[in-house]
């Protein structure tokens, strides 16, 4: 059985950000084993028709750089809320409701985590003796909560709840999420939440760990906390038997 | 000695294959696979079916025919990406339960070997070895990992797609020239 990983939706940029050199290939008929697009030649003589000496040059430099995080490689929160408020405001131009744009976001958020999903582990697990998976959905959500929020945001998340009347409903909550702190919600947008962002990141690790979710972004402010945010995920069926049987 | 490798994603799509032929012969230069995968002179599903049905009772039968050329990279391609294929069950079964990244001999199909290493964002690098798996193949994992998420991290590399990159595909030859 395999996992019900969302392909329809990784297909939906592919169009956009493919590299530049191939088309993107049909992820939905591709059988197994037949790449789409290759020609079929035996793979210890065939050569890759991507090597110009300029492409060569540039793409050398990211199988040379380091993968581990130093010191100097943190951005500012300026830099990224600039960044945030001009995606925000791209996507705005080109949706027709809230919905809309908040799929959008989420969207973009998936494409952020499928990357922190697997660059997190690495720097976690390569150098470990025996590298490890969560596979137990309860420290998995505890993963997302410190190491995940702590790689994206520099802080660990505020609290994991579990919903009181659904089983399959948990909820990561966030006091004062950093990327919409300087974010004010217009009035008639009451409902949005950009943190949607958030939520598409959360969507990925999940996904890759093996445990399909819905995860929305909702802003419930308190007195004290004005920006407080609650991911909210809502686990496929197929998570909970699994739980279930590991018992 | 041949190795075969496959970088599979989420939903088992090949995106990346190598064939590797060491020069780290255990043995002699006749290949112990060499003599027990048949030929494929006739037609391909004749072949699949003797290599189902073990495949040292067909060793006797094509000895006297045209030697095969590189195991697994010409004409009996299929049969050994079938192997893989068939040891994806074997695999995802142990991913439920097993929470290493690395599986040692996920998987037997006579002779061969199947390990596989399993990424936090589920991507399967499946390796057919006919030598035991030791910490070399593991090894070898680590750094094929390395590469993966560095084309990964890579904003025009669209996730789960065919990795089409020279660089890569050199890097992962000279892992497995080093380790396997």
């Amino acid at each position: 059985m395999a996992y019900n990983v969302p392909n329809s939706r990784m297909s939906v940029y592919s169009a956009s950000s493919v590299s530049l050199n191939s088309p993107p290939p049909s992820s939905t008929n591709v059988s197994r084993f037949s790449l789409a697009g290759t020609p079929v030649t035996p793979v210890n003589t065939s050569t890759t028709a991507l090597s110009t000496t300029a492409n060569n040059k540039t793409r050398a430099a990211i199988y040379d750089r380091n993968l581990n995080k130093t010191r100097t490689a943190q951005v500012s929160l300026s830099a990224y809320a600039f960044l945030f408020s001009e995606i925000v405001q791209y996507t705005q131009k080109r949706v027709s409701g809230i919905g809309d744009l908040e799929r959008r976001l989420n969207t973009i958020g998936y494409r952020v985590g499928t990357r922190v999903t697997e660059l997190l582990a690495w720097r976690i697990e390569s150098s470990s003796k025996v590298p490890k998976r969560e596979i137990r959905l309860l420290p998995a959500l505890v993963y997302i909560h410190t190491q995940v929020w702590k790689a994206v945001f520099g802080k660990p998340a505020d609290a994991i709840e579990k919903s009181v009347e659904k089983d399959d409903e948990y909820m990561i909550i966030d006091n004062d999420p950093p990327i919409t702190r300087h974010i004010s919600i217009p009035r008639d947008m009451a409902q949005l939440s950009c943190s949607a962002l958030t939520a598409g990141i959360v969507e990925a690790v999940l996904d890759g760990l093996g445990f399909p979710a819905r995860v929305t972004a909702h802003s419930v402010p308190t007195d004290t906390f004005p920006q407080r945010t609650t991911i909210l995920i809502k686990l496929d069926p197929s998570v909970i038997e699994r739980e279930d049987a590991l018992k | 000695m041949s190795h075969h490798l496959f970088l599979l994603s989420p939903t088992d799509t090949p995106l990346y294959m190598l064939t590797h032929l060491s020069t780290r012969s255990a043995g002699s230069s006749a290949l112990p696979l060499s003599s027990n995968l048949p030929n494929w002179s006739t037609s391909a599903f004749a072949g699949t079916v003797a290599a189902l049905s073990g495949a040292s009772a067909t060793g006797a039968l094509v000895s006297g025919k045209t030697t095969p050329a590189v195991i697994g990279g010409g004409q009996d391609r299929h049969v050994v990406q079938m192997i893989a294929n068939a040891s994806l069950d074997a695999i995802e079964e142990t991913v439920r339960i097993n929470s290493g990244m690395y599986l040692r001999a996920a998987d037997k199909f006579n002779e061969w070997t199947v390990s596989a290493f399993i990424t936090p964002g589920n991507m399967k690098f499946v390796l057919l070895h006919d030598a035991k798996g030791d910490d070399s193949v593991k090894n070898f994992f680590l750094e094929v990992w390395e590469l993966y998420v560095k084309t990964a991290m890579n904003p025009f590399y669209t996730a789960h797609t065919a990795i089409r990159s020279s660089v890569f595909d050199a890097r992962v030859r000279g892992s497995a020239k080093k380790y396997l």
